[in-house]
Order: structure tokens, then C-alpha cells, then sequence
């Protein structure tokens, strides 16, 4: 009957069955899907007005992911070589040990993932760069913010758990919600909100807030509004005292919406009538012609007793004054008056905001950057930075700086110095081979961190200690299998309350933060989608083969073939991925 | 063994008519789908015309009224269309008519249909796929299109959407996920899915299910166009993909891939991003498809011309051989030549010299295919039956296009007209008159082996010179307009410049005063060109029901494959498996009685050996 | 291609000593980049260290491509293929880079520079 053609038997003149053409076509394509990828990184990273951010992902999770895939590269194609061999047992073997490595694979993504979106962000006024987790706090009715424990404490002790100063009473239980310390609070006593724009996310949080304060948003007058001049006397929208709702915005919204379509009707009918007539009594101008001469416009006199008034915001009182708390990138602040991202404004008081965070990484390669574009000396800038004001970071620096010194002299011991200059000027006789680089020089990571504060804690002579000796402090990589360890580490991270006005950006670990990490995600999550979507095709075969194999084996084992190839490059794109993501 | 006899005779309506896995059903769904979209771009091409020759008057009746009253009072102010409903127009109707209308209907619609019965294949390489290109197809047009009754309205920012403006317009909703612009941009992902899973199954169809005896130097040329295009949407559309992934992330969690440092906007001052993202860099790999897509667009065009001529000339295509390698190379070269879009943008003296010569390298083969085609009708013997009058119109209107291409592959020429209604003239005359024209001759031409029925010849008649005349009156004094110096994407028509005085120091708004009456011209041809559009679709729908009956199952008496099939054809297409004998257009062999000798015919004893 | 069970057998002995290699690969490709002993080039991440790691990346998928993937004895259309969208992600590179390093330069201004 109608059967199609080669389907996996070769055809004589090509020698190629359809699906090996087709599965290599689309390879083809996925070369140049992943090319392009590959070649906007290139161009990003070169490009980049700031310091690309090199070699800070821990390697370790990236090199069991790349052993995990290659072993399911083996397997893959001994699940193959099985179906060849008519061993069903064996094939079911191999192509499960496959699909465990893929979840695995998975599961370790998802590990690394979750350990970035955790992680924060922040750069300061000076450019000086804050890498840490933040604290969490609670606030009480009376607006007051109070810590509940360190990042570290939170992470090990679990949610709910109440620590600290059991006397603000009634503030524990579900009266409060913690949230991560880095809010702007903004006390309020009057909220506008534009019916058309706004938020069901956000008027759900502004009175699950007002409810945990225990205040009131409600209206303080009645609000009406006709929905066109049909209407006798204005609608009731919202009741005196009635509190905000979505309901209620929805209905202001709706009754605002047919206001406009009315008005907008008028409006439009009357210009066309203007439009008629203008053109009635100048046949034989054109249409700029008439309006540069004579401006038709609407004839608001005529339909204005017509025309209804719209109410497109609402106005709230907030009773008693609550301090409210909201995501930075939700809120746009200012001393008396701040617009939430919907439009919802907010009158009243900001208050203070300071981003608490543990530190585990201190970076002044920006500050530094921008220093010599304005051909000024980096050192003293980095002296004036904010974040050496703390006595603990001022320490870390002050030791970093000893060990910088020492792996300079370390670097000249083992590699010598030039024994005469440049032909091409590039250095002189004397000069060092070999130099820290720029991110050995300003940036401190939370390796170092931990060294540096356990060399302390012990009390040991830092100037006597060589960098070697110094790196033996380090955890290394199995203890920081995902980045740092705040549950365990977290007493050498020295905790800032840093004030709003001085963080400029700040971010967690997400595309957001600098192109490097969007790059990062998004080819690493195109990627981990192939895994999933080659996953589910071998898996189909593992699990719902049986049939085919029983009746045409060499049907399936061209199907397990042709996934195979999928998989396989798979595997070669996370070839190129694992050294330029994590090692370069 | 039952999965190799389905028989197909207990078909529901779903699995017949909805998920169809027939070439010939989904090809018929690509085209009605293809055909309702053009008709919504024309529309909206038509609100935008009025926007531009009367620019103060509120919409009419006449237009609007298929908005709602609350659609009217949100999106144009006093009835007058605004310039941010004249953008979101624009750039729909540019996305609709390229990736919603052409090339669904070129490739998908014809090239489903026709290239596995030119091959002499049962269907496709790949039914299933087939099915799931077309319906992953309509849902991404549906994603793109329901956007117009979003709050935000649909993607406003061109057809190109080049970030900073397409990453920031509509950032001010806080459900990123249900803004016009992130909605273009996850359609387009369906739409170049559904695209890489056609081109793979063309690929592998024409490659490995040719008839026995199709050698390739015997495909028809129609499906050399087709196995070209493949190709082009199989490496060209992937980055395209990058970087509308790439935008979407910048749209949904804020990162700065194409926001450069710095970004500053009256309304939210500088942005909170994280910077030193290129906007340039999403220019290149948008005409990095852009330019390909435009090839993809033509090809399918002058394929069905291609195949029309010969049988209404009753004579062999010439130059067959020069336009297969020409097809080639165009194909190969329309990968190299993308940044002539982009002239523009601070490129330098030698990439930009790159450019240009391999720009105007590729008119070359351009050039043989075109003339191949005219010098084909030399010494023809003519039937002007319906499809080959619009043929005939698609060569110089093509040609038109084409040379009006010309001045703007030099970057120097190109500084003055890039951004003008030049380049709008020009792209108009290939795509509208010229490639369209050539899939209007495709639709008359196969109808008759879809259907059973001819088309109308007096319809035919009314929606062709209309709408000739009308081409010709809208997008001729485009070029006139450009070459003066007037913008694309004014919503306005140019009236914000014009120098009303008519007199005066104002060079540029003299010269916009000469040229803007042209405007109401122009709209006016477009507006005609509507009502011409009745006919067609009446002879569409009607002519199964009412046409003329065909004579026999070849009624052009051509030579080609798909007229050896029944009409129409049925599941399997050939009744026995066909074999072929010759080269697809021998028509008028001096030793041979009849004017043409199919492919398939097998040859008597005493015929020489075919060439 | 391998279809007779000797030739499978044969196979997939080089498939272990291929899974080898690249397990010794891969070890090297970070030993190389963790290593300070091992760090060639300046000292920390440089041109050198880019394109040692972009060498082992290659022969490694290489490996994959050619063994794996059976490009060693597959038809010369795939080839053709395969190589012809190398060849046009290459250009996709090689060009753009080209714009991008090949700016207008106005009076110590350089335009069109993607930043």
C-alpha cells in the first residue's frame, strides 16, 4: 500500500536511509543555532566595558557533569550495538544507565542553579563589587525591622523558627513574614493607584502588608463615576470606607474603560462631522491644506455636556501610617513620594533601606577600570571605598594585600626575571616573567576569604606565612562543591548593613546580573533542554519499544541510531561549553 | 505487521481533515491559513495608508468597523490613528505578510503540495512532522496575532524588532509574559520550529524519494527552488532563534544581551541593567536570516513561474542547466551578503567593500534565472490561459524590483536611500507585484489538479488587471518618494515636515510638499487593490463548486510528474509506482508527434534516446 | 557500517578505548587550567590558555564526531552537509567579527564599535 520509502534500509544510489539525512540536516541546523550562541559569547566578552568575569564558577560540578555525559555517550551507543545484536535485556541496560546519567546531569544543574539563585549580587556607588547571601528580617506593626538571623543560621535551622528577642511579643507565628533584608521600606499614609495598570501581584501584597500590620487601606470618600452621559447619576465604584480589593479595581477599571469607549465615541463622531463639513466648504482643498488653514479639531463646546469625567485612579488612605516593604526592581524610590512599577504611588516617608548581606566575595576590578579611565590612582580610590569603613573587611583587604606582594615574589622565584628588554618594547631586562593579573591583584573570592579569616582566627604571623601556606586555608573544591558554604563558613563572612544610596545595581546570580551569567543560562538551559528532549525520545524507546523490536528490530535500532546521533551532540556541544563556561 | 497496511478507510474527520498527515491536506491548510493571514496584513496595511494621506481625519466607517468601540477609544485618539497604532500596525503587518503569509504559502502550501508529485514520492519523508510543522505554524501565527487584544497591544517596533526600543517598549506592564513584544518573539520561536522541522522533511524527500529514473538533472527546476529554500530556512533561521532567545531574556529577567551601558529614557531615566550588551550584534544576527528569508520568499515564486511558462509556451525552459547552478549559487551566496541591511551602522571601509561585492555578486545569478526565464518565451507558441498572465506580469515586476535593488547594494547610494520610501518601493515591487503575482499563477495553475475545475477566466480577468494597475500606482511613486528624501515609518505621510508655505528656506519640507499629494494616490491604489481581491476569492471558493470541468487529468498538457496523478490525487498520488524517462520539460521535439512528451511516457521502440 | 557481529564486537572495543582517551582528555583540560605548574602562557587566563583549551575541546568532540557519531565511514553527502553548516557558522563569525573590528573612525571617534 502506501508505504514510504528507506525508511531505515538504504537507498541504492544515496546509500543513506531518510532518517540518517534527516537527523544530520537538523544537526546541521543545531550547529548553527549553537554557533550562534557561541559566537555572540565571543563578542560579548571582547566587547564588554566591564571586568568579564573569569574562572569564578567552581569546577568541579562542571567536570562530573562532563564525565557523567561522556559515560552516557558510551552507553548510548552500546545500547546500540546491543539492538544490532538482538540482546533486548542488554539494550534496556545500557539505555537506562544513559537516562540516569541525563537525570543526574539534571540534577546537578539544577544543584548549580538553585546555588546562583541563592547567591547575591551588588555593585556600589565606586563600582566596588559585593558578592555575598543575604540576612533575613522581620518587621513588626510599628514598621521596625529587626534581623532574624544570618543567612547561614536561616539555611540550617529551617523556616518559622523564631530566634532572637522573644519580647516584640506577638510578632512570631504568622503575624510576620520574614523576607531577605534587602527591601526599600517606604512608610505611607496615601496610596494612588491606576485602575487601568495596576497589578493583581502587587495590591495582593500591599494588603497581605496591611493585614500583617494590622492597618486598614480604604477609601476615605465615596467614589463614583458615570460609564457614559446615559447615565443618570454616577455609578457607586467604591463605598466610603471600602477597602482596597481587586474587585473594586477591577470594577473602577471597568467603569473607567466604558467612560473612555464612550467619550471616545463622541469624540470621534463629532470630528468626523467636523471633517464633513470642513470638506463640504472647501471642495477643492486637500486634507493638510484645510487643517493647516483652518485646525479641524473636536468642537469640544458642543458635545462637552455629554462628555463624562474619568476616573482613572483611585486614591487610598492607609491608616495607621504603615511602613511597607518591596523588592528594589518593584519600586522606584524617593524621599516623599515612590512609584511602584504599575504606577501605584506611594506618598508619605522613605525610610531607612540598607541591603544586609554576608560577604563572601569583595571585587575591585570595576573600581579599578573605571579609576584608569579617569587616569586616577586605584589604590588611593579603593583606600576611599565604603566597604573598607568595617574593620572586618579592612582586615581581609589589608591581609590580601600582604598575599598579593607574596605571590609576586613567589611568581618571580619560580620563573625568573627577563634578562634583557623587548625587542618590540613590550618589557624591559629585569622585569618579571611572570605577574599577578588583574583579578589575582583586586579581587578577593570567598576561598580566600576563608583562608585568610581562619589564618586569622588562629592567630597566626601573616607575614611570616608564604602563599602556599596560605592556600593550604582553603577549603578547596569538595567543600565548596557549589560555591560557597555559608551553613558551615559563615562565621569568616563579615556581614554589612550596606545604606541604599550606595548600592548602585544589585542582583542575584541571574541573567541579570552581567551578560557572562545570561550567557551562562541561557546556553546552559537551551542545553539542558536538549538533554530532557533527547531523554525523552531514548527513553520512549527503552520503555515502549518492545513492540517495534518484535516485530522489525531493524526498524527500532535505526530509530536508537538516529537518538543516539541527537545525543551524542549533545554531548559535543557540552564538549565546548564545560572550558569556555567554567575554565576560561 | 500491521503498522505497514493502515488503510486508511476508517478516517475521522480530526485525523482526515485536522491532523492530517497527507502532504496534499497539509498543503491546502498552509495555504488557506497563509492566504486569511496576507488578508489580515493587507488590512492592516490599509488603516495604515489612511493614517498617511489623511493624517488629521478620523478613521471612516468604512475601515473601522470591525473594531469595537473600546478598541477605538484605546488605540486611536478622536478616531485618528496615533502614531503608537500606526507602529504596532506596521510591524505586525511586516511580520504577518513575510513570516504568516509568504512563505507559508510558498513554501508550505506549494511546496507540500506539488514537490512530492513532481518527484513522483507517495508523500513525504516524514508525514508526522509534516502535521506538526503545520499546526506548531498555526499556533505560533495565533500567539503573535491574539496580542492585538492585549492591554499592550501587539509588538510595535518594526518587523525587525532591533533591541534597545523592541527589549524596552511594552517593559512598562509587570506580566512581561502577556505584552505584544514577548509575544512576537515566542511566535517567532514556534514559527522557526515549524520551519526547521518543513526544511528537514523537504530536504530528506527530495533527496532520498525521488521516482525511479528522477535523476537530478531531471527535477523539475521547481524543485531545485524548493531543495534551495530548504536549505536556506535549515541554517539560516538558527540564528535568528539566538537571538530572539536572547531578547526574550533580556525581556523577561532583565539582562542587557543587546542594552548597551548607559541606556537612558525620559520616563525611567537610566535603566537599571546590567550593560555592555550590542545592539549591533542583534542587527547581524537578525539579517543573518533576514537577507536568506528574503531568497526564501522569492524562490517558491519563481518555481511555479518556472514551471508555467513551458507548457504555455510549448517549449523547453531555457538555459534549465544555467538556472539550476544559478539557484545554487544564489542560495549559497544570500548567506554572505545580509550586512547590505545595515550600511548604516558605522561599518568600515573593508567589511562594508565585503559586503558590497558579494552583494553585488549575487545579482549575477539573480540576473540568469530572470532572463532565463523572458528569453523562454522567444518563439513560444503562447496560450495566455489565466496562470500564464500572471506569469508574464510577475517578470517585469520582478525585474522592476529587482533593478531598483541595485542602488542600494552601494554603500554610498545606500546612504542617501536607506530608511526612505525607496527601499519600501523597492522590497514592495519584488514581494507584492513580483512574487505574489508569481504564487497567484501557481494557485491558478494547480487548481485544476486540486479541485477537478478550472478557475474562472472572467474572475480571473477582473482580479488580475486591477490589481497590475494598482501595484503599480502604489508603489511606483514610492520610489519617486524615497529618492526625495521621504522616511519610512512616518505615520503621518510626512506632514509633520512639510512646509506648508509651499515657499521658503525649508528645502527638505519643499520637497516633501512636491511629493506628499502622491500619498493619496497611493492609498487609493490600495484601497482599489481590495475590492479586486473579490474576485479571486469568490473564484477560490466558488470554482470547485461551479467551474469548468478539466478535459483530463493533464489539462495544460504538461510534461511534469504531478500531472501523471488522478485528479485529484489520492492517498499515494500515483496509481502505479511511476518511473521517469526524460528531462521535465521536453516540449516541441522535432521527433516526436505530439507537442510534448511527458516524463513519464515510456518511449516507443523507434524514438532516438532521450538527452 | 558495522552490521555483522564480529565487526560490532570490534567496534565497541574502540569505543572504550575512545571513552578513554577522552576521560584522560577532559582530566587534562582542567588540570590545564587549575594547575598553576601546568598554566602556560602569562600567568592566570590568557590568548594561550583560550586556545589550548579550544585545541582540547576540538580533538575531544573530534573523538565524539568521528568514532561516536560513525562519521569515520558515513557517506560523503553527509559530509557535505555537515561541513557546509561548519562552514557558514564559521562565516557567521568571521564576519561579524569583522564589522565589529572594522568601525568607522571620524576624528578619533570610532563609530559603529558595539558598545
Amino acid at each position: 500500500m502506501v508505504e514510504i520509502p528507506y525508511i531505515f534500509k538504504p537507498r541504492k544510489d544515496t546509500g543513506l536511509c531518510n532518517s540518517k539525512i534527516a537527523i544530520w540536516l537538523f544537526l546541521a541546523s543545531e550547529v548553527m543555532l549553537f554557533g550562534g550562541l557561541f559566537s555572540s559569547y565571543i563578542f560579548l566578552r571582547v566587547f564588554s566595558d566591564y571586568p568579564w568575569p573569569e574562572r569564578t564558577l567552581p569546577v568541579l560540578p562542571g567536570l562530573i557533569n562532563t564525565v557523567i555525559l561522556i559515560i552516557s555517550s558510551v552507553t548510548v551507543v552500546f545500547a546500540w550495538a546491543a539492538l544490532k545484536l538482538r540482546k533486548w535485556s542488554q539494550f534496556q541496560f545500557y539505555m537506562a544507565i544513559t537516562l540516569i546519567c541525563a537525570a543526574f546531569f539534571m540534577g546537578l544543574k539544577a544543584l548549580e542553579y538553585k546555588a546562583k539563585f541563592n547567591h547575591q549580587a551588588a555593585r556600589l556607588s565606586d563600582f566596588t563589587v559585593v558578592e555575598g547571601h543575604l540576612g533575613y528580617a522581620k518587621i513588626d506593626k510599628e514598621g521596625r525591622v529587626s534581623k532574624v538571623y544570618h543567612y547561614g543560621d536561616h539555611a540550617e535551622k529551617g523556616h518559622g523558627a523564631d530566634h532572637g528577642d522573644d519580647s516584640q511579643g506577638d510578632s512570631h507565628g504568622s503575624d510576620y513574614k520574614e523576607f531577605k533584608h534587602n527591601k526599600i521600606f517606604f512608610k505611607t499614609s496615601e496610596i494612588e493607584v491606576d485602575v487601568t495598570s495596576a497589578s493583581g501581584k502587587y495590591v495582593d501584597e500591599l494588603i497581605e502588608q496591611a493585614h500583617a500590620a494590622g492597618s486598614k487601606i480604604y477609601l476615605e470618600e465615596e467614589v463614583g463615576a458615570k460609564r457614559s452621559y446615559k447615565d443618570e447619576s454616577p455609578l457607586q465604584v467604591g463605598a466610603q470606607g471600602e477597602e482596597l480589593s481587586k474587585a473594586l479595581i477591577k470594577r473602577a477599571k471597568s467603569v473607567f474603560v466604558s467612560a473612555r469607549t464612550a467619550n471616545g465615541k463622541l469624540r470621534r463622531d463629532n470630528l468626523s462631522e467636523q471633517w464633513a463639513e470642513a470638506k463640504a466648504e472647501h471642495p477643492d482643498l486637500r486634507g493638510w491644506q484645510i487643517q493647516k488653514e483652518y485646525g479641524v479639531d473636536v468642537d469640544l463646546e458642543a458635545i462637552k455636556d455629554r462628555l463624562v469625567p474619568m476616573k482613572k485612579s483611585l486614591v487610598f488612605k492607609v491608616e495607621p501610617a504603615t511602613t511597607f516593604y518591596f523588592k528594589p526592581s518593584w519600586i522606584t524610590e524617593g524621599e516623599s513620594l515612590s512609584k511602584l512599577k504599575d504606577n501605584t504611588i506611594l506618598q508619605g516617608e522613605l525610610q531607612d533601606s540598607p541591603m544586609v548581606i554576608s560577604i563572601d566575595g569583595l571585587d575591585f576590578q570595576h573600581l579599578v577600570m573605571k579609576a584608569e579611565e579617569r587616569q586616577q590612582d586605584p589604590e588611593t580610590i579603593i583606600e576611599k571605598s565604603w566597604v573598607l569603613k568595617d574593620e572586618n573587611t579592612r582586615q581581609l583587604w589589608e591581609v590580601h594585600k600582604m598575599m598579593v606582594v607574596k605571590l609576586e615574589e613567589k611568581l618571580l622565584e619560580e620563573y625568573g626575571a627577563y634578562k634583557k628588554d623587548d625587542e618590540h618594547g613590550r618589557y624591559q631586562k629585569g622585569d618579571p616573567k611572570r605577574v599577578p593579573t588583574e583579578k589575582d591583584h583586586y579581587r578577593i573570592d570567598w576561598q580566600q576569604i576563608v583562608a585568610y579569616g581562619k589564618a586569622l582566627k588562629e592567630g597566626k604571623d601573616i607575614s611570616a606565612m608564604t602563599y602556599d601556606e596560605m592556600k593550604e586555608l582553603r577549603p578547596g573544591p569538595v567543600a565548596g562543591f557549589t560555591g560557597p558554604n555559608h551553613k558551615t563558613m559563615n562565621e569568616y563572612f563579615p556581614e554589612l548593613s550596606i545604606p541604599r544610596n550606595e548600592v548602585r545595581f544589585d542582583s542575584t546570580f541571574t541573567p541579570k546580573w552581567n551578560t557572562y551569567y545570561a550567557l551562562y543560562f541561557t546556553i546552559t538551559g537551551l542545553h539542558g533542554l536538549h538533554v530532557i528532549g533527547g531523554g525523552i525520545v531514548l527513553g520512549y524507546y527503552m520503555f515502549f519499544g518492545r513492540k517495534m523490536y518484535e516485530s522489525n528490530p531493524d526498524w527500532l535500532a535505526n530509530r536508537v541510531e538516529v537518538g543516539g546521533l541527537f545525543w551524542h551532540f549533545v554531548d559535543l556541544v557540552w564538549i565546548f561549553l564545560f572550558p569556555i563556561l567554567y575554565l576560561m | 505487521m500491521s503498522e505497514h497496511h493502515d488503510d486508511h478507510h476508517q478516517q475521522s474527520f480530526l485525523s482526515k481533515y485536522v491532523f492530517s498527515t497527507d502532504h496534499k491536506t497539509i498543503g491546502i491548510q498552509y495555504g488557506i491559513t497563509a492566504l486569511l493571514f496576507l488578508a489580515f496584513g493587507f488590512y492592516l496595511m490599509m488603516v495604515m495608508r489612511w493614517s498617511i494621506a489623511y493624517p488629521h481625519e478620523p478613521l471612516p466607517d468604512w475601515m473601522s468597523w470591525v473594531f469595537t468601540d473600546g478598541w477605538k477609544a484605546r488605540w486611536l485618539q478622536d478616531g485618528k490613528v496615533t502614531g503608537e497604532t500606526y507602529n504596532m500596525f506596521g510591524a505586525m503587518h511586516g511580520t504577518i505578510m513575510v513570516f504568516l503569509g509568504i512563505v507559508p504559502l510558498g513554501f508550505g502550501a506549494f511546496g507540500n503540495y506539488v514537490t512530492p508529485l513532481q518527484i513522483g514520492a507517495v508523500d513525504m519523508a516524514f508525514p508526522k512532522l509534516n502535521m506538526m510543522s503545520y499546526w506548531i505554524y498555526a499556533v505560533g501565527g495565533l500567539v503573535m496575532c491574539a496580542s492585538f487584544f492585549f492591554e499592550s497591544g501587539a509588538a510595535k517596533s518594526g518587523w525587525t524588532n532591533y533591541s534597545p526600543l523592541a527589549a524596552i517598549a511594552d517593559s512598562q506592564y509587570v506580566n512581561q509574559w502577556l505584552t505584544g513584544q514577548t509575544l512576537w518573539l515566542i511566535g517567532l520561536v514556534f514559527l522557526i520550529s515549524s520551519s526547521l522541522l518543513g526544511s528537514v522533511n523537504f530536504i530528506t524527500t527530495i533527496i532520498n524519494l525521488r521516482a525511479k529514473g528522477m535523476t537530478w538533472m531531471r527535477l523539475p527546476f521547481f524543485v531545485w527552488a524548493m531543495l534551495v529554500t530548504g536549505f536556506l530556512l535549515l541554517l539560516a533561521f538558527p540564528p535568528l532563534e539566538v537571538a530572539g532567545i536572547m531578547q526574550l531574556v533580556d525581556r523577561l529577567t532583565g539582562s542587557s544581551f543587546f542594552l548597551p551601558s548607559g541606556l537612558y529614557t525620559k520616563t525611567d531615566g537610566i535603566l537599571e541593567v546590567s550593560g555592555s550588551g550590542s545592539p549591533l550584534l542583534f542587527q547581524h544576527l537578525f539579517w543573518f536570516l533576514g537577507h536568506p528569508e528574503v531568497y526564501v520568499l522569492l524562490l517558491p515564486a519563481i518555481a511555479c513561474v518556472a514551471e508555467i511558462i513551458p507548457p504555455n509556451t510549448r517549449k523547453p525552459l531555457w538555459g534549465y542547466r544555467s538556472m539550476v547552478y544559478a539557484v545554487l549559487v544564489l542560495g549559497f551566496l544570500s548567506f554572505i551578503v545580509w550586512a547590505h541591511h545595515m550600511y548604516l551602522t558605522g561599518m568600515g571601509p573593508v567589511v562594508s567593500t565585503f559586503f558590497q561585492t558579494t552583494t553585488v555578486l549575487i545579482s549575477i545569478p539573480s540576473v540568469i534565472l530572470l532572463t532565463s526565464l523572458i528569453i523562454s518565451l522567444w518563439g513560444g507558441s503562447i496560450r495566455f490561459t489565466m496562470p500564464m498572465i500572471w506569469a508574464c506580469a510577475f517578470l517585469p515586476m520582478f525585474g522592476i524590483g529587482g533593478l531598483t535593488g541595485l542602488p542600494l547594494a552601494f554603500n554610498i547610494a545606500d546612504m542617501h536611500l536607506h530608511d526612505t520610501y525607496y527601499v519600501i518601493g523597492h522590497f514592495h515591487y519584488v514581494v507584492a507585484p513580483g512574487i505574489l503575482f508569481g504564487l497567484f499563477a501557481g494557485i491558478y495553475y494547480w487548481y485544476p489538479k486540486i479541485t477537478g475545475r478550472y478557475m474562472s477566466n472572467f474572475l480571473g480577468h477582473l482580479h488580475f488587471w486591477p490589481s497590475l494597475i494598482c501595484m503599480n500606482l502604489i508603489f511606483f511613486p514610492m520610489l519617486m518618494q524615497g529618492m526625495a528624501g521621504f522616511h519610512r515609518r512616518w505615520y503621518n505621510g510626512g506632514d509633520a515636515y512639510l512646509d506648508k508655505s509651499g515657499e521658503g528656506v525649508n528645502v527638505f519640507g519643499a520637497t516633501v510638499f512636491e511629493h506628499i499629494d502622491l500619498n493619496i494616490l497611493m492609498s487609493w491604489g490600495a484601497w482599489i487593490m481590495a475590492l479586486a481581491q473579490i474576485p479571486f476569492i469568490i473564484n477560490f471558493f466558488g470554482a470547485r463548486l461551479f467551474g469548468k470541468k478539466v478535459e483530463s487529468d493533464n489539462p495544460w498538457e504538461a510534461t511534469t510528474l504531478e500531472w501523471a496523478t488522478p485528479t485529484p490525487p489520492g492517498h499515494g498520488n500515483f496509481i502505479e509506482e511511476p518511473s521517469v524517462y526524460r528531462g521535465p520539460y521536453e516540449y516541441s521535439r522535432p521527433d516526436h508527434d505530439q507537442d510534448f512528451y511527458p516524463q513519464w511516457a515510456e518511449p516507443k521502440k523507434k524514438d532516438s534516446p532521450d538527452a | 557500517m558495522a552490521d555483522s557481529p564480529e565487526a560490532i564486537h570490534k567496534a565497541k572495543k574502540n569505543y572504550i578505548i575512545v571513552f578513554l582517551i577522552l576521560m584522560c582528555m577532559t582530566v587534562a583540560t582542567v588540570a590545564v587550567a587549575t594547575i598553576p605548574a601546568l598554566d602556560i602562557g602569562k600567568h592566570g587566563f590568557d590568548t594561550a590558555d583560550m586556545i589550548l583549551g579550544l585545541l582540547i575541546a576540538s580533538f575531544k568532540a573530534g573523538c565524539v564526531m568521528f568514532i561516536f557519531m560513525h562519521l569515520n565511514h558515513e557517506k560523503k553527502l553527509i559530509y557535505f552537509l555537515f561541513g557546509l553548516a561548519i562552514v557558514l557558522a564559521l562565516c557567521l563569525y568571521f564576519i561579524t567579527k569583522l564589522a565589529f573590528i572594522d568601525p568607522i573612525i571620524f576624528e578619533g571617534f570610532r563609530l559603529g564599535e558595539p558598545k
